[in-house]
């Protein structure tokens, strides 16, 4: 009798799922029957290497994108300062692989002034003793970040800082050691601290506790105030110490870094770019998402400004912001041999390999889509095979439910958003080689993921995996059109889009598919 | 002294005062059936507890500690489980997932594997299936099993035989019978006749207010408070 | 009392209600006045005669804050009143500023032509924003926007449309039609002209929000379901925000292809959408007077940060924007607003209703 009904209602169900789905799959049948009549009409070498093209910056853009739906999906924020943490992942990466030595000297100030951020239930207790009454405290907070801000500033600016001028930040230092190498300009000798080591750094400490006590006193519902553990007060004393013995080491290591191959240190460029990007990422749920979640619209406009003032930043500290990054060796190699034959080429440390009669570039075609692989595999395998991961499922679906499991979500939060960020970064330092760095880099792959993601349902991370690699091969398909022309029937010539007309194209696909499935191609329910 | 005691509970949701003065007595090991009609604030009474519609005035005590401000995980990793209104499992997550994650320790699963699937055999057929596939009652089990996998002392079950067969409420309230050994319940029942022949007392809200509250024997001859607040019943 | 205020004439009591109002418009007219005589020393004759100066200047930057308020308040409409998360705002802007160019400067069309020219592609765009309502909603209807948005201006700056509106450079060399829409050489008849368009919208805005058709505007964005339920089509009232905010927000194009030299498809990016939102959120959300206040804040600040910080303003403004988010939900008028309300019947009230500071119309009260 049971067994019946399950059965029964087992074959409804596989009627419905049809059903419901029979939208999806006309739509996929249909972008399906398009793509290959557009390949039709290209040669064969021409469509591998288009669809390998297409496959590298559908890589990239899964990179921003898949953040951004994990994000969306647990805790419904739409970051759109997503582009930017991807454009600043890419500046710290170029920092660390061209100019080693600058980006130490930037760590050291960095950690002092981090480390005071970590014990934040000292600052609270401080910041409790405040007034209450929420005018003067608000007063109070805001006081206490200026000053804060003032000392910082003072220590930060009379740091040296190796060949980065730091009075002048229009210098940048790729500018520099450009014009030092055609002899314009002298190399400048770090600056030396204008006072004795110690001053910095207890500047820089003061200045980051009166930040944190300034940022805590915001809060003007001090609930319980739990004591400080011994890990938060162990995490702030390692950061000092890590400091301290960078400092110290810091020629040695400066030594090390430049005795790299490229290849080494790109690896670490995109090791430290992650770092940051998680770091940031926490940085920003923490203290600017997480007071809005009653207020969804505010979070989105947050994110807006967040991103705007990531440009501005690279603005200010990079100068004049287009550089080019030079491939590590790997992948850079030309002369006896080059390019590769066959999949094998792929390894031979050639620049460009000859596969199937197209020529394709070891780095773009062959490392980037490898890495992008990496991290769906490894995404995939986080979300399915891991607690964290089966965590991060069902707080897709219902957050609150799983708190009153027992699971604190809001650090599940910070860790996701943190996670994303570094996938973000990730994908900016993988970009840099082959577009470059500019700041507008961002506001690009923004759009392509924001496209990837609405394709692929908002909240799938299969989806947003599926929609960037269809949005890759729809603008490698636009170009390479735009060179050889559309033959439209019934037009006597084809039709040729500009090159500027390409990002139009994907996003009246996105146009297209929210409105015929407003809920994308692999998302569920309506939102 | 109560195991779980609710003394003048005020809760607001957005600009609405829900709750408006609530008070409650769980006795340990016992079951208290809270009554009412829709809309007298009897799911938002266990919200509060749980903290997910935190009290604005008033004091919630569980086993002799404030939890009135607490966090919702907090409260939870204190020993009590919330079986929520329209069952709300994770739909993607497969069964065996959705007892798992309910898991404080590693192995809570193993150890309760006996009373578990002794109280539901359906669930060890369908262990590998996705959420979305069960029927209602074999939601509602899941429900109910995944507030047993860890210690709980004190357990929360809303509205448990909402749209059940007569026959999986039969099932249901043998298991919350059976449970009951092991910890206390604080029922919340629209349907009188399951919650008159479960719970030892009861408490009625109206408007969010306590009302009543006595022995449950009491309150099955007391033809006119039942017609009073809790309608046809 | 009553009986006597029954039978004064109604014009009477018009102007005695709107006294806060007309008294804004009086100072801001003789406002040019009072800088040329205090400032530059000069007299009446030379803000007439359209003297370089101070007085000049500052209408420049008054017209520049008074163009940012109109295209601020339309976007208002659709956000802080009806709750429609548009991210395509500039392109109702950027298309008043295009088509009113390109009519007067390719096609030669006379100026009442090119409005209706204006006119007709501000409704398209409106029809087309409104056409995608009954299919997606929320953050959906917000990524179609900026799709549509981000479409236009790819379109705009492309090579393919360079003889019309001037690719990556914008669209320059619109000569005035009429001599009241010449910043150059008459900018204070200009002036006059911006500041009657703008204070004519914000009476006919806060009209249309006291009026039946405003409450259920009102009553989408809260409860749009309720709103149905009540027996409203709310399509059809959407579909009017949006038509009164793209004429609006065209309107203010249009004032800015006469009064800007260049028309750069900057105004048509999401950046310029941005800058609507911060206005509105310096204002407060939802309240008109609000877009006209956060407009004037907005434009001076920019102003003077890049006039004393020079390159890290837009820092400083990214900054501010962050800081109004989180602390200062409810803008300068929103807050003030809550202040008195907050006196009368608790501010509680208010934190549930979605950042508009407000449930009641906003008085006339200037």
């Amino acid at each position: 009798m049971t067994a019946q009904t399950t059965e029964k209602s087992l074959n409804k169900r596989v009627a419905e799922v049809i059903e419901e789905n029979r939208a999806r799959v006309t739509v996929l049948a249909v972008l399906l029957f398009l793509f290959l009549a557009a390949f039709a009409g290209l040669e064969r070498e021409d469509w591998f290497a288009v669809i390998m093209q297409g496959l590298s910056i559908g890589a990239i853009t899964f990179l921003v994108a898949s953040g951004l739906s994990l994000i969306f999906g647990l805790m419904d924020v739409l970051n759109l300062a997503h582009g930017e943490i991807f454009m600043l992942g890419a500046y710290v990466g170029w920092t660390v692989y061209t100019r080693f030595d600058t980006a130490l000297d930037i760590v050291i100030p960095l950690l002092f002034l981090a480390a005071p951020f970590v014990v934040m239930p000292v600052w609270r207790k401080v910041s409790g003793r405040l007034p209450t009454d929420p005018t003067p405290r608000r007063v109070a907070s805001w006081a206490l970040l200026a000053v804060g801000a003032v000392v910082t500033w003072m220590t930060v600016t009379r740091f040296p800082l190796a060949i980065w001028d730091s009075g002048d930040f229009t210098q940048s230092p790729g500018n520099f050691s450009t014009q030092v190498g055609l002899g314009i300009l002298a190399p400048l000798t770090p600056d030396t601290f204008q006072g004795a080591a110690v001053v910095a750094v207890v500047g820089l400490l003061i200045g980051g506790s009166l930040l944190a006590i300034g940022i805590s006193a915001f809060q003007t519902h001090v609930g319980e105030i739990r004591p400080v553990t011994r890990r938060q007060v162990g995490t702030a004393a390692t950061l000092i110490v890590a400091a301290i013995v960078l400092s110290v080491f810091k020629d040695s290591l400066n030594q090390w870094a430049f005795d790299l191959s490229t290849t080494w240190r790109f690896f670490l460029a995109m090791a430290i770019s992650v770092g940051v990007g998680v770091a940031l990422g926490a940085f920003i749920e923490v203290l600017l998402i997480r007071p809005l979640y009653d207020r969804p619209i505010y979070q989105l406009m947050l994110t807006l400004g967040v991103g705007f003032i990531l440009i501005e930043v690279v603005r200010d500290v990079w100068g004049r912001p287009e550089f080019s990054m030079a491939r590590p060796a790997l992948f850079n190699g030309t002369g006896e041999g080059c390019p590769g034959q066959g999949l094998g080429g792929f390894f031979s440390g050639c620049s460009t390999v000859q596969v199937f009669g197209a020529r394709l570039r070891v780095y773009n075609e062959g490392f980037v889509i490898l890495v992008g692989l990496i991290v769906l595999v490894g995404v995939t395998m986080l979300l399915k095979r891991t607690r964290i991961g089966m965590i991060i499922r069902a707080g897709v679906q219902d957050p609150d439910m799983v708190e009153v499991l027992g699971i604190n979500v809001r650090r599940v939060f910070t860790l996701v958003f943190a996670l994303g960020c570094g996938l973000a970064a990730l994908g900016g330092v993988l970009a840099a080689p082959s577009i470059g760095l500019s700041t507008g880099m961002g506001a690009l792959f923004l759009l392509g993921a924001l496209i990837a993601m609405a394709i692929g349902g908002l909240t799938s991370f299969p989806g947003a995996a599926a929609g960037a690699v269809l949005v890759g091969l729809l603008q490698t398909l636009i170009i390479r059109f735009g060179q050889v022309g559309i033959n439209i029937p019934f037009l006597a010539e084809p039709f040729e889009p500009s090159p500027t007309l390409v990002p139009a194209a994907s996003i009246i696909l996105m146009v297209i598919v929210l409105l015929v499935l407003p809920s994308g191609l692999f998302g569920r329910g309506e939102r | 002294m109560s195991f779980l005691e609710l003394r003048d509970i005020n809760t607001f949701i957005g600009q609405f005062h829900i709750l408006e003065g609530v008070n409650l007595d769980v006795p340990a090991g016992d079951i208290v059936a809270l009554l009412g009609r829709n809309g007298a604030g009897k799911t938002t009474t266990l919200k509060t507890i749980m903290g997910l519609t935190p009290a604005r005035s008033g004091s919630v005590v569980f086993d002799g500690s404030d939890i009135t401000d607490r966090r919702s995980f907090d409260i939870a990793a204190m020993g009590i489980g919330f079986v929520p209104e329209h069952r709300a499992i994770f739909a993607d997550l497969s069964v065996e997932e959705n007892l798992r994650i309910a898991e404080r320790e590693k192995g809570d699963l193993e150890a309760k594997e006996d009373l578990i699937f002794g109280l539901f055999p359906d669930l060890k057929r369908l262990i590998r299936l996705p959420g979305t596939n069960l029927s209602g009652g074999q939601q509602q089990m899941l429900a109910v099993a995944r507030a047993l996998v860890p210690d709980n002392r004190l357990l929360l079950i809303d509205e448990p035989s909402e749209g059940l067969a007569p026959v999986i409420i039969e099932q249901m309230m043998e298991a919350i019978r059976q449970l009951s050994s092991h910890s206390t319940v604080l029922l919340v029942e629209q349907n009188f006749i399951v919650a008159s022949r479960l719970a030892q007392h009861y408490v009625i809200v109206e408007e969010g207010t306590t009302v009543q509250a006595g022995a449950m024997a009491d309150l099955v001859n007391d033809e006119e408070t039942i017609k009073r607040y809790l309608g046809a019943a | 009392m009553t009986a006597l205020a029954r039978t004064e004439s109604g014009l009477g009591v018009w102007f005695r209600r709107r006294r806060g109002l007309l008294g804004v418009i009086a100072a801001l007219v003789l406002f040019p006045f009072v800088i040329s005589f205090v400032v530059d020393g000069a007299g009446i004759a030379a803000v007439l005669n359209n003297d370089q100066g101070n007085a000049r200047f500052l209408q420049g930057l008054a017209i520049e804050v008074f163009i940012l308020a109109l295209y601020a308040i339309s976007y208002d409409l659709i956000l802080g009143v009806t709750g429609l998360l548009s991210f395509g705002h500039a392109m109702f802007f950027a298309v008043g500023a295009y088509s009113f160019g390109i009519a007067l400067k390719e096609f030669e069309l006379a100026w009442p032509l090119a409005l209706l020219v204006v006119l007709v592609a501000a409704l398209l765009q409106a029809g087309l924003f409104a056409l995608v309502l009954p299919r997606v909603k929320g953050i959906t209807f917000a990524l179609v926007t900026l799709g549509f948005a981000s479409v236009f201006w790819i379109v705009i700056q492309s090579s393919d449309l360079a003889d019309y509106a001037g690719a990556e450079i914008g669209l320059q060399g619109v000569r005035p039609p009429v001599w009241f829409l010449d910043t150059t050489n008459e900018r204070f008849a200009f002036y006059l002209v911006t500041i009657a368009i703008l204070f004519g919208v914000y009476v006919a805005y806060t009209r249309i929000i006291d009026s039946p058709v405003g409450k259920v505007l009102h009553a989408t964005r809260e409860n749009e379901d309720r709103a149905l339920m009540l027996g409203y089509n709310t399509f059809w009232f959407k579909f009017l925000a949006l038509g009164i905010a793209s004429i609006t927000a065209a309107l203010a194009g249009s004032l800015y292809a006469m009064h800007q030299p260049i028309v750069t498809p900057s105004v048509a990016g999401l950046g310029f959408t941005v800058t609507a939102l911060l206005i509105i959120l310096i204002g407060g959300v939802g309240t008109i007077s609000g877009a006209i206040i956060g407009a004037a804040v907005f434009r001076l600040l920019q102003y003077y940060l890049e006039k004393w910080f020079g390159g890290t303003s837009d820092l400083l403004i990214g900054i501010a924007y962050i800081a109004i988010v989180l602390y200062l939900p409810f803008g300068i008028v929103g807050t003030w607003r809550a202040r008195s309300l907050r006196i009368k019947a608790g501010r509680d009230r208010l934190l549930g209703v979605f950042g508009g500071g407000q449930e009641t119309p906003p008085p006339a009260e200037e």
